[in-house]
């Protein structure tokens, strides 16, 4: 029953620098690509037909349907959201919730479900092993951050889905911390004097945003069922990590009672740390990838301590500001319509701008 | 003409200059900030460590032949020299190392080691028996008593395979996940290569061919009173044994004598200890009441013995699931343990001789 390669793909939460990559990466793969998201795309695709639209929403379930979607990469997935709690969880629990209602049911039409999940569902804590791996999710870890809750009870409806219906082969991707521009653990690795929570000098484990992407779309086109994590190969500490960035450490956080010390770092640095890093940057959390290069047959091409250089070369490279400004997506929006137009033979005339 | 105009002003610089510009002078030497030194005060300073050593050699010789004794012990001198040599390794190499998936620092770790030497010798005395029971190569279990309120027993076991060991190496002590909750003794415990008594952290450290010490008392061998040394608590549910078992490692029991007299804990202050998350807060007749000289442990004579291995890799992995042969096992190690420690009690002929 499941047809062998995917052929009209959607994914969710495209309108960031990950999904992005991702889009571009199955673009040349897949007949028909879909992207949708709240906010306008990152970059223009002519070969993607966007659309705004909100997982929070039941109509998430409408589109999936009309658009005969057989794969949907669930990337609407908010980790290290610069929005409030709140929000991050209507997002991770209601919406993930509102596509997997609109793959269920007897006509749908959905074969393949990738879910972007993270590291952080783990969370990170003293008694903790070494390595997390992918059965060390269950009931008896309770509490931690807002994050991990969410991703838990996320996974937690994910894994039900599975169970249920047999016709959809479900992916999840726990992928491992990242440092790009725009995350916290990048923003606070990047400060001049970084405050550490004293005493303590976890292990971190990264992941690189096109080993992200890799990774998501070889889900996607692949066959393999079930949860992997996803992370560079090797650790670096926390206090090294500063080190490679040129930063110098200052261990002046208590690392009892971490919103205090959280709330103290926003209101000095500006850095909102979220708890989940919080409790990273004291514990450190290291994943078990065996599983990954065992069934994909495929590793993280940067290890963590490569990600960290990469980070830091970047760091002196000039940053281009906007790749595509938005005049450009006005102009990938008109020809991806003219191209539909053209393909069902209406007149060109149709395309004019009605003011 | 403009070629030699060029040569000329290469060769008139200011030196100063040149070595500014060469790129291969800032790694040779990194020009001291400050102010300048003459040259002859640089020369001194350079050779400072060289003239230090030939007047230690000259005194230490001068005072044998007054006295006829050893007074300056040069191979003492020396191993602080290299205490100090390895100190500023370390500082050197920045944040270019690596650490294992554990958060092992092999380096870091050694250039601590001469400290644990000197404790390991002068301090304690430690005596060691059948140290060649330990496998030079491959995987093994060390299985201990625990005792005294902070895991010294641990770091004197690491130092003894150091010190003892025709081929030393490294020993991987598994740790209550407590004191990897406590601020810098986690960090500490972490990077000289210990990690969480997890049964997956044992069952990794073993499948990469380490040495890994194990203390099934746990917490509650190290919390116990003073009134109850040297009376082993209970090894847990075996766990470390089916470990074993499905890792195809040899358990090694080792019994330590002294690490009970370091810490007298004559209280525990459980309630307090609870509120911060430690398992017990001790009493001492020097802690709390003298503040930090209490962390100070008292110069107890220890011995320590390896006793012969009990070779559980023999087995196949599916006796790891039976319950009644695990607990002998593990009973059987108990005994080896517990016997040892009253046999090296009765060599030692007082607390602190």
């Amino acid at each position: 029953m499941i047809s062998l390669r995917p052929r009209r793909v959607l994914i969710t939460g495209v309108s960031n620098l990950l999904g992005a990559e991702v889009a571009r990466r199955l673009a040349p793969q897949v007949p028909f690509l879909f992207g949708c998201d709240v906010a306008d795309p990152v970059s223009a695709l002519e070969d993607m037909d966007f659309v705004h639209a909100d997982t929070r929403h039941v109509v998430i379930g409408k589109l999936i349907r009309q658009l005969h979607i057989d794969t949907v990469v669930h990337m609407a997935v908010a980790v290290d959201s610069a929005r409030e709690d709140r929000a991050a969880h209507e997002t991770n629990v209601i919406g993930t919730m509102n596509v997997l209602i609109g793959c269920t049911g007897p006509a749908s039409p959905v074969e393949r479900l990738v879910v972007k999940s993270s590291q952080a569902v783990y969370g990170a804590g003293a008694t903790d092993p070494s390595f997390f791996s992918v059965e060390m999710v269950g009931a008896e870890r309770q509490g931690g951050s807002f994050v991990t809750r969410d991703l838990r009870e996320m996974e937690q409806l994910v894994g039900e889905f599975a169970d249920r219906s047999s016709a959809c082969r479900v992916t999840v991707l726990r992928l491992g911390y990242r440092v790009a521009e725009d995350t916290k653990l990048a923003k606070y690795l990047l400060l001049p004097i970084v405050p550490t929570f004293a005493g303590f000098d976890p292990r971190l484990q990264l992941l690189h945003e096109e080993d992200a992407a890799e990774a998501v779309v070889r889900a996607a086109m692949g066959e393999h069922a079930g949860t992997y994590n996803v992370a560079g190969a090797g650790v670096v500490l926390v206090s090294q990590a500063i080190g490679i960035m040129g930063g110098r450490a200052a261990p002046v956080l208590f690392p009892y009672g971490r919103w205090m010390a959280r709330f103290g770092l926003r209101a000095a640095t500006g850095i909102d740390l979220p708890g989940h890093l919080a409790d990273l940057l004291t514990y450190g959390s290291v994943a078990d990838c065996s599983r990954l290069a065992a069934q994909f047959g495929w590793t993280p091409a940067y290890s963590t301590r490569a990600v960290m250089d990469a980070f830091a070369r970047g760091k002196e490279a000039e940053v281009i500001e906007a790749p595509s400004p938005p005049q450009e997506y006005e102009l990938q929006v008109y020809l991806q319509r003219r191209r539909r137009a053209e393909r069902n033979r209406l007149p060109v005339d149709s395309l004019a701008v009605r003011r | 003409m403009s070629a030699e105009q060029r040569t000329s002003s290469l060769y008139t610089e200011p030196k100063q200059q040149l070595r500014k510009r060469s790129r291969k002078a800032e790694i040779v030497a990194r020009e001291p900030r400050g102010i300048r030194m003459p040259k002859a005060v640089r020369r001194l300073q350079r050779n400072a460590p060289a003239y230090a050593m030939q007047g230690l050699v000259e005194l230490s010789s001068r005072l044998r032949q007054m006295t006829g004794h050893e007074i300056i012990d040069l191979n003492r001198v020396m191993e602080l020299a290299q205490f100090a040599y390895q100190q500023r390794e370390v500082a050197r190499r920045g944040a270019n190392y690596e650490v294992d998936d554990f958060g092992f620092d092999p380096q870091w770790t050694e250039s601590f080691l001469i400290a644990f030497k000197i404790l390991y010798r002068d301090y304690w005395r430690v005596e060691t028996t059948g140290i060649e029971h330990v496998p030079a190569t491959g995987r093994a279990l060390l299985v201990s008593n625990h005792a005294g309120v902070l895991p010294w027993d641990g770091t004197m076991i690491k130092t003894a395979m150091f010190v003892e060991h025709p081929q030393p190496r490294h020993v991987r002590a598994l740790v209550a996940g407590l004191f990897m909750g406590t601020p810098m003794l986690s960090w500490f415990l972490r990077r000289t290569g210990q990690t969480v008594g997890h049964p997956d952290d044992t069952r990794r450290l073993l499948e990469r061919d380490e040495l890994v010490l194990v203390f099934p008392e746990g917490v509650r061998g190290t919390g116990k009173p003073f009134k109850e040394r040297y009376r082993l608590r209970r090894f847990g549910r075996g766990g470390f044994v089916a470990t074993a078992i499905r890792a195809g490692a040899p358990i090694i029991p080792v019994s330590v004598v002294g690490s009970e007299e370091i810490y007298p804990m004559i209280a525990d202050l459980g309630p307090v200890a609870r509120a911060f998350g430690l398992p017990y807060l001790p009493v001492t007749p020097f802690w709390p009441w003298l503040g930090p000289l209490g962390l100070i442990p008292l110069p107890s004579k220890w011995r320590i013995q390896f006793h012969p291995p009990v070779h559980v890799e023999a087995h196949p992995p599916e006796a790891a699931d039976d319950r009644t042969f695990v607990m002998g096992i593990a009973d059987q190690v108990r005994a080896t343990i517990q016997k040892g420690v009253y046999e090296n009690l009765k060599m030692r002929r007082g607390v602190f001789t």
